[in-house]
């Protein structure tokens, strides 16, 4: 008893005085104290926690094993025609929401949209999609949406937001409509009704990504001498080319329709593995100041600053004409690759008729005129240039214009889809719109522009309106909803036209329009006149088809050359110092769909940085400036300054700064808002031969502070590893076992024993490493199908991205200017995966058919099977990535639901998208089966614009993915470490001028392939 | 012999291994215990409707409602208008002429148009991605797996759906005609199901 007294006694002094707590060691015996302590002297703390942990083992025994709940079926009380639950069904659509129209099928299952594809038949995108067009279903079910019209804060219906708007008009004096340029022509129809409904409301187009420059270089050179009318647009046709020079001009990335171009480029850089003399090569040399994708793809690239691009075109054309000792003193003078320069002269002399001079976006009228004159010195129009009479986009007012107006005072000012307080070029805005004394802000969130108007109106989502497109002429695209509103909204033509209807209720013509659906029809009936009587009947197989016309050739239309010539001669913007270029974000553009998490965390195809943008300067003169990535700095253009990260990024042009749209978003939703800057700030007024994306002698200056950059990617060396392999097409010529000898494979053991896939069904793929462009597409388009979460920059900044496909990218050579590979890299199904032997759990297993499947309700999250991975593709669920999507009535309804989704502690991977796989077995009726080539088509492969990735069977010898795997170009990466993977990857071949080619072998030779690649990186 | 502690020790291990002998027993019996089992699991519906009647008495075809199954993933719930495609006509009445309560109530559902809940007795786990079209099509009869349905008035679940019951047929050896790689009746890879 000793003891006990001694314990008892031991109250801590402050338990007794009535406050305070008793430490943790003393805990066990205050519990303890007092009479029970005689029994229980047998019961130390440890054996009662035995006996609670033996117990709580035992309950969740009890609870764990008893029935789930019990749940419900609800079933329909009507069926409608065609809904069949867990069978999918495809809705033909367009993509409106981006600068052109793009061909969409839309996959929903019960009832919802799930996935969004490329509608096959369409002449733009056949099939493909880029990453917008995917994350246009995160868009629509986006919870920040603006549910419901609001005047100022407070809710209001729409008939009384219609009611204030139209009183407002007719008591206006003036009144401003101010929309995007992408309007359909229906859509423009509307507009221009409602113009003259609201007593000649001046429309005004707003965009601060668009071509104008360079449309209105061609309206001056091919348009009517008075210079009316829209303009037609040149577009390039590159399955015809065999020479492409690019200037400034991101063709396969950003700039016009990238998606046809991407897929017209693959197409000839495809070498025939029997007869690689037979159709030889296209030849892309780009001059550019930013690093680009289209750049990252070039066979010969020279980085200069966009001033000097207007004295290269007239050195070339000179060179063209016989005068080369212009091109040799400029190539002096900025100290440019001459033999470059001349290879270029020569192809560009010697392919008359099959080459093409394209000139970015944002280069001043002078270059475009220079460029075109160019162009038909080689004959390009007709032969690689189209005309298309009737471009898609709507011609863009000139700010300076716009803020005249409003400045003139304006009662009503109407935004339709707009947001300029946001990327008003310079900024301020906000000081314009609150000039005028009513406004209206339509748009899908309550951004910057919406929330600040006297009423603001919700729209309709893409896949929830009817519209239409013609990215050609005499072609029209129709845009169908595939679910109702999900919120009281209403898309902005049916605005218009109810407004319209209200402000002249005696218009017959309108009375027979319920509402825009009517509207459209009506616009159709004129389209479809020439298909007979039947016009329901035209309209169904239109609406089923998605599409009506074609792209027909038109003549090109007579330049005016001294027009052109004068406009050539014009002083361009002189060389500045410290140059600026602004261009589109590759994902966000404008920053329109800056409140879409996946297009956040979609790598940039070049730096691979997420969520932020920077401002891109090449290593030298990060070197110059005295600063280093993540140094956050003041750029400054005259008065308009901003504050932004630097990024070191080789290949960006010497002495050039290259920044981004898109970002700085301050009402984007919970996740786009306070990411990176907004650089619209800085856009200049395309002053004096300049444009408002180009700034000469801007400044850098350091702030001292520093920001944290994160990119997915951070080496980007191979270190000599036989990773990406490539090769010239001269060397492919001369050896055609290149690939093979370029890889020294020691023998291999073999451990256990090896399943036998000689029979039956093997799935493989191969990935045509010199077709892929690296745009990323398929990274998103594998998120949306395979429910990928997103996890955010800090997790992205561990490691931790979940994107099952990512895109490795590799420089070499020239720091200033390195030749760029990239990879796009996923689980490569190993028959002898490294992962399923350290499963504790037998989570992950191979399928006969050659898939290792992942098995989420198995896994245990020990990680082992990721740390055994050699391509290092296993994702790890290291939280709850799905908090956001749990509280969300919305968010839940984007998953596939044949795809499970996984929780916290699970390892996920790429699975060859086996639900499709599954489904196409499922739909193949007899046993014993075979599936037909083409059929199964994983998420990459379908969104993949340049048709890189082939998925098949690889044991049908007919099947495209068999016969690529007998390609000479093709190998397997790490195929040293016997994993023997699936997937093949077809090595990139250069097409260097024959000149040059010595260059690139100095490079990757020959002579010293003994030397090293053994793995040596082991 | 033993030190008086460890003795102890022995009575308290003693007191643990019964104490967890008892727990498992009392639990192995709650799940052995034919209602808490998987099987048999018979809940009550909304409407009493009889499989026995309709596909029994009247035989219909068991695709007539449940349309889907040789199409798709599920073989789906009819909806109320499928019923009322015979319903509209037939009105079963008890012997004193009365319309029998549970036809009133689908005609209350009918004319409401409100959603019928049924009680879900064939509930897969999400996991598990389980095709009807697949089975119907290869020539699995319903009855397989539901079990004598057209003799049921209420329905039961006749089998567990666990894994292993799946297996049990998946793992048969294959029909005749079948490839000679094909080793068992279906496949029996984790993704077959999962995914």
């Amino acid at each position: 008893m000793k003891a006990d007294e001694k314990n008892s006694g031991r109250i801590h002094p402050s338990a007794l005085r009535g406050r305070g707590l008793p430490s943790r060691e003393d805990s066990a015996g205050v519990g303890l104290s007092g009479p029970d302590r005689e029994e229980s002297s047998a019961m130390s703390r440890r054996s009662v926690l035995k006996f609670m942990a033996a117990s709580a083992v035992l309950s969740t025994g009890f609870l764990g094993c008893t029935r789930k709940p019990p749940r419900k079926i609800v079933s329909m009380a009507d069926q409608p025609e065609y809904s069949r639950p867990g069978i999918p069904l495809y809705y033909a659509s367009t993509w409106t929401e981006g600068s052109v129209p793009y061909g969409i099928m839309v996959k929903t299952l019960d009832g919802r949209p799930v996935k969004v594809e490329g509608l096959p038949g369409f002449p733009l995108n056949r099939g493909a999609t880029n990453a917008a067009m995917q994350a246009s279903l995160l868009g629509l079910y986006d919870p920040t949406r603006l549910k419901g019209p609001k005047k100022g804060k407070a809710s209001i219906s729409w008939e009384k937001a219609d009611a204030a708007l139209v009183e407002a008009i007719r008591n206006a004096r003036s009144t401003v409509l101010i929309t995007r340029s992408n309007l359909g022509p229906s859509e423009r129809a509307m507009v221009e009704r409602f113009c003259r409904a609201a007593g000649n409301a001046r429309h005004f187009v707003h965009e601060t990504v668009h071509d104008g420059p360079r449309r209105s270089a061609w309206k001056k050179i091919y348009g009517p001498a008075s210079g009316k009318g829209e303009g037609g647009e040149l577009t390039p046709d590159l399955s015809k080319a065999r020479v492409v020079v690019s200037l400034d001009a991101d063709f396969l990335g950003t700039d016009g329709p990238f998606l046809e171009a991407i897929r017209h480029f693959a197409t000839t850089r495809r070498p025939d593995p029997k007869n690689p003399d037979a159709a030889p090569l296209s030849r892309l040399y780009a001059a550019e100041s930013d690093m680009t994708v289209t750049g990252s793809n070039a066979d010969h690239r020279i980085p200069l600053r966009p001033s000097l691009i207007l004295p290269l075109v007239q050195a070339i054309r000179a060179a063209l004409e016989g005068r080369k000792g212009e091109l040799e003193a400029l190539a002096k003078k900025e100290d440019y690759d001459i033999e470059v320069l001349q290879a270029l002269v020569k192809d560009l002399d010697s392919h008359r008729g099959a080459s093409v001079v394209l000139a970015g976006p944002h280069l001043p009228e002078s270059v475009h005129a220079a460029v075109c004159l160019l162009n038909h010195a080689i004959k390009a129009p007709g032969a690689t240039l189209r005309w298309n009479p009737a471009p898609p986009a709507l011609e863009v007012t000139d700010p300076s214009e716009i803020a005249a107006a409003l400045n003139a005072g304006v009662d009503n000012l109407i935004l339709l889809g707009v947001n300029p307080v946001h990327d008003w070029p310079g900024g301020g805005f906000e000081k314009l719109l609150a000039r005028s004394p009513f406004s209206v802000g339509h748009g899908l969130l309550a951004d910057e522009t919406v929330s600040t108007c006297t009423i603001s109106l919700p729209s309709s989502h893409n896949l929830e309106s009817w519209n239409d497109a013609a990215p050609w002429s005499a072609f029209r695209s129709l845009c169908q909803p595939v679910i109702a509103p999900l919120h009281d909204t209403r898309q902005e033509a049916e605005s218009l036209l109810r407004w319209t209807r209200l402000l002249e209720p005696e218009d017959g013509s309108l009375k027979e329009c319920r509402d825009w659906h009517d509207f459209l029809r009506s616009e159709w009936k004129g389209i479809l006149a020439n298909e007979g009587d039947d016009f329901i009947r035209a309209w169904e197989a239109n609406l089923r088809h998605g599409f009506a016309g074609a792209f027909y050739t038109y003549p090109f239309p007579e330049p005016n050359r001294e027009r052109a010539e004068a406009l050539a001669g014009a002083s361009s913007a002189r060389p500045g110092g410290l140059e600026a270029v602004i261009k589109p974000h590759h994902a966000l553009h404008d920053g329109r769909f800056a409140s879409n998490g996946w297009l956040h965390e979609l790598p940039d195809p070049v730096s691979r940085l997420v969520w932020d943008n920077a401002a891109a300067v090449g290593p030298a003169t990060a070197r110059e400036l005295g600063v280093e990535e993540g140094d956050l700095v003041t750029l400054s253009s005259g008065k308009r300054k901003i504050m932004i990260p630097v990024l070191v990024q080789p290949g960006v042009a010497p002495r050039t700064v290259v920044v981004t749209l898109g970002h700085g978003r301050t009402r984007a939703g919970r996740l786009g808002s306070k990411v990176g800057v907004n650089t619209a700030a800085l856009l200049g007024d395309g002053g004096a031969g300049g444009t408002a994306w180009l700034l000469p002698d801007v400044k850098i200056a350091r702030t001292g502070r520093t920001h944290r950059l994160v990119r997915t990617q951070t080496a980007f060396s191979m270190d000599d590893r036989p990773i990406v392999l490539h090769g010239t097409t001269q060397e492919f010529a001369g050896n055609r076992d290149f690939v093979k000898d370029r890889r020294h494979v020691p023998e291999k053991i073999q451990l256990h024993d090896e399943f036998d896939y000689s029979e039956g069904r093997k799935w493989a793929m191969a990935i045509d490493l010199g077709a892929c462009v690296g745009c990323g597409a398929c990274i998103t388009a594998c998120q949306a199908e395979n429910n990928i979460p997103i996890v955010g920059k800090d997790e992205c900044g561990l490691g931790r991205e979940m994107h099952w496909m990512r895109i490795d990218r590799y420089h070499e050579g020239d720091e200033e200017n390195p030749e760029v590979l990239q990879q796009p890299m996923l689980c490569q199904h190993c028959d002898n995966a490294p992962c399923e032997n350290v499963c504790p759990v037998n989570a992950t297993a191979h399928s006969d058919d050659g898939l290792n499947d992942q098995i989420y309700n198995r896994c245990v999250g020990t990680r082992y099977c990721a740390n055994n991975c050699p391509y290092k593709v296993r994702r790890f669920n290291f939280y709850n990535y799905r908090k956001e999507e749990e509280g969300s009535p919305t968010l839940e309804l984007a998953h596939n639901p044949q795809v499970t989704v996984r929780m916290r502690g699970v390892m996920e991977k790429c699975s060859f998208c086996v639900q499709r796989i599954n489904e196409a077995d499922f739909r193949t009726k007899r046993p014993g089966r075979h599936i037909p080539d083409g059929t199964v088509r994983p998420a990459c492969q379908q969104a993949c614009p340049a048709g890189a990735i082939v998925f098949g069977d690889v044991n049908d010898p007919k099947s495209r993915v068999a016969k690529l795997e007998k390609s000479p170009l093709a190998y397997l990466v790490l195929d040293e470490l016997n994993v023997k993977p699936n997937v093949r990857y077809l090595a990139r071949l250069r097409n260097p001028h024959p000149d040059l080619e010595h260059r690139f072998r100095k490079k990757t030779g020959h002579e010293d392939h003994d030397g090293r690649g053994e793995g040596g990186h082991r | 012999m033993f030190t008086k502690k460890f003795e102890r020790r022995i009575h308290i291990a003693a007191g643990v291994v019964l104490f967890s002998l008892v727990l498992g027993f009392a639990f192995g019996a709650y799940a052995l215990w034919p209602a808490n089992l998987e099987e048999g699991y018979q809940p009550e519906q909304p409407i009493e409707f009889s499989h026995a009647t309709m596909a029994g008495k009247h035989q219909v075809d068991c695709l007539y409602c449940h349309s889907c199954a040789e199409k798709g993933r599920f073989a789906t719930i009819p909806p109320t208008s499928t019923c009322m495609k015979c319903h509209k006509e037939i009105k079963p009445k008890n012997s004193k002429g009365e319309l029998l309560p549970d036809m009133v109530k689908l005609y209350r559902y009918h004319e409401s148009g409100e959603p019928i809940l049924w009680e879900k007795v064939y509930d897969l786990a999400d996991f598990v991605y389980f095709d009807h079209s697949r089975h119907v099509n290869e020539g699995v009869e319903c009855m397989e797996c539901h079990g004598d349905v057209e003799k049921m008035d209420r329905v039961q679940r006749v089998h567990s759906l666990k894994m292993g019951w799946c297996l049990e047929c998946h793992k048969e050896p294959p029909p005749e005609g079948s490839p000679p790689w094909q080793k068992t009746r279906a496949p029996i890879y984790c993704s077959t199901c999962h995914r």
